[in-house]
């Protein structure tokens, strides 16, 4: 590439504009994740490992491979894997915890049991390597302690990484993720040995892991039910036609009075009026009417 | 305690702090139609120290959009205009007076004027995103809309300390806790004394109606204020146990603003609320301008 004649700083960007078009409008219609022309080094910087790992020259031929290659479909994953961000941590964003425990599950529960139903479901959109769906089954278990047998809760949790799922599935933590977290809640739920948390029976059994594209809008349409749904730094990875899409799709999963909690600093006031704006105590929600 | 019993001590009382007469001239004469910038400027300085503390309030940060210190009272009065200035020195005089009162256990004096400046600064700002043309007088509002707290607290201490108590065990809010322990409220109790000071008419109506802004005269102002309220609350500004969750325009102060043609519903609110959350730097100059001393945190 004759990176010697090339000043310093300029050496990375070895992905030329035409190939990072062809791949991003190639992840955009395969995962709706968008990269702006801002993002390139990003999107660069991320794909060079898989560069490394299929042995391949450059971009372009990455693109052919993702395009027409015979091991296609097992790359494409191995792409979602590495466009997806994974970022996230137990009891992430405590205000919205908070909330949630306070006010959103005391509201649908005592819906519930007004219409004499005691079924709980929730949703885990963009659930990542699990902290968030197991931080919502910790809040259910200790909001309705004893009396949790008596109910029917099932906390649907999906992801676009098989990676991630995986490691949800697997449900071991180290401290640092559970930094956020009340230690005696640490005690109640975990079992700890030196650095390794693991998310308990009990805990894990609340919650269903499953593969889900949200740009598959079929299978998105079957997600039907939910009384709170939690996507939490989803939407910003979108552009704008697949969030209007989504979010009404998000929309239409939630019962009548059911809560939507998105990202703590996004906003959906130029995607939908659909929902009612709730504001919690350091926390904003969205309510179906 | 029955609402009599309260309105009579009201009355009895002789220690019941007064607005300086200086002050209430300036609201007199911001009231009538000819008022001039000469005649301002000399009665405020009738009063030194209450010249002095307008204008540090108006080199302060708050109003920072001059390139240099404002360094006379006839200047402030030209750049900020009167209306602002009668504005300063309606809330620096009435908060003055009462910044040292209330005797701290129970009420938190600190926390109640947190919550009090925030309730102005976001009022202004509200008003700003509406374009409302409420001349500052909702941050004059916002600052002074829960004053009769003070007076039950100074005055009816235990009953108001028993108040206080029985809304947070009860997660209802103060006012009601109020009219079934002391059978009033704070709003009655601080329209009274603003009908005494001869207070502004807008200043009373948000006193009395910031719960109920349908109720109010001066209505885009007093739903301005009874906004910012909540929203102060929903932060980090709440005082006591009025920690609430809310759908906004389910309210009445967003029903009377819609109402009125104000275009609330292109507000972004996500976005307004998040920014709010970072008022703290602001109210902590504020208190600290007004007072003399520091708002230690």
């Amino acid at each position: 590439m004759g990176d010697s004649t090339v000043p310093l700083g300029y050496a990375k960007s070895s992905m030329s504009e035409e190939d990072f078009r062809l791949l991003r409008d190639f992840i955009y219609e395969n995962s709706g994740i968008y990269f702006s022309d801002a993002k390139k080094d990003l999107l660069e910087n991320r794909l060079s490992l898989r560069l490394k790992a299929n042995n391949l020259k450059d971009y372009q031929e990455y693109y052919y491979m993702l395009r027409y290659g015979p091991q296609q479909s097992r790359e494409i994953k191995a792409l979602f894997d590495s466009v997806s961000t994974n970022e996230t941590s137990f009891f992430r964003s405590p205000p919205q915890i908070q909330a949630l425990q306070d006010y959103a599950l005391i509201d649908v529960v005592k819906k519930r049991l007004e219409r004499g139903e005691n079924i709980l479901r929730m949703w885990s959109a963009g659930c990542s390597t699990g902290e968030e769906p197991y931080t919502m089954a910790i809040v259910v278990k200790e909001f309705l302690k004893e009396r949790l047998s008596e109910w029917d809760v099932k906390i649907l949790a999906s992801d676009i990484s098989e990676r991630a799922l995986s490691s949800a599935r697997r449900a071991e933590y180290n401290a640092y993720s559970l930094r956020s977290m009340p230690d005696l809640l640490k005690y109640k739920y975990f079992d700890n040995s030196g650095n390794t948390y693991k998310v308990k029976d009990e805990i894990k059994k609340l919650v269903e892991l499953q593969y889900l594209n949200f740009v598959d809008s079929k299978r998105v349409s079957l997600m039907q039910g939910f009384d709170i749904v939690f996507c939490r730094n989803v939407l910003i990875y979108f552009d704008d036609a697949l969030r209007k899409r989504f979010v009404s799709q998000l929309y239409d999963s939630l019962i009548p009075g059911g809560y939507l909690f998105i990202g703590h600093s996004e906003s959906l006031h130029n995607i939908t009026r659909a929902f009612k704006l709730v504001h919690f105590p350091g926390a904003l929600a969205y309510k179906k009417e | 305690m029955t609402r009599d019993e309260v309105l009579k001590h009201l009355e009895k009382i002789e220690d019941l702090p007064t607005l300086p007469e200086v002050v209430s001239r300036i609201i007199v004469l911001a009231q009538s139609p000819d008022v001039n910038i000469r005649d301002l400027s000399g009665l405020i300085h009738r009063d030194p120290p209450l010249a002095a503390k307008v204008l540090k309030v108006a080199n302060a940060p708050y109003y920072r959009c001059f390139l240099k210190d404002i360094d006379s009272l006839d200047r402030a009065i030209i750049l900020l205009g009167m209306e602002e200035i009668v504005n300063i020195v309606t809330s620096v005089s009435v908060m003055s007076v009462f910044v040292d009162k209330g005797r701290g256990t129970g009420f938190k004096r600190k926390q109640f004027w947190n919550h009090c400046v925030a309730t102005g600064i976001i009022a202004r700002s509200f008003a700003r995103e509406l374009s409302a043309k409420t001349a500052g007088k909702e941050f004059v509002g916002g600052l002074l809309h829960d004053i009769g707290k003070i007076l039950l607290d100074a005055y009816f201490h235990s009953s108001f300390v028993e108040a206080y108590e029985y809304s947070i065990e009860n997660r209802c809010p103060l006012f009601m806790a109020e009219s079934r322990i002391l059978g009033i409220t704070h709003m009655e109790v601080g329209y009274l004394l603003a009908l005494k000071w001869g207070l502004p008419q807008y200043l009373g109506d948000i006193i009395l109606n910031h719960h109920w802004p349908d109720k109010a005269r001066f209505k885009d102002m007093v739903a301005i204020v009874s906004i910012a309220n909540l929203l102060a609350k929903a932060g980090k500004y709440a005082y006591g146990g009025e920690k609430s969750s809310f759908i906004l325009s389910d309210q009445s102060g967003w029903q009377v603003l819609d109402n009125m043609g104000y275009t609330v519903g292109a507000v972004d609110m996500e976005r307004f609320t998040m920014s709010m959350d970072n008022v703290g730097k602001e109210v902590d100059s504020y208190i600290t301008t007004v007072s003399g001393h520091s708002n230690g945190r």
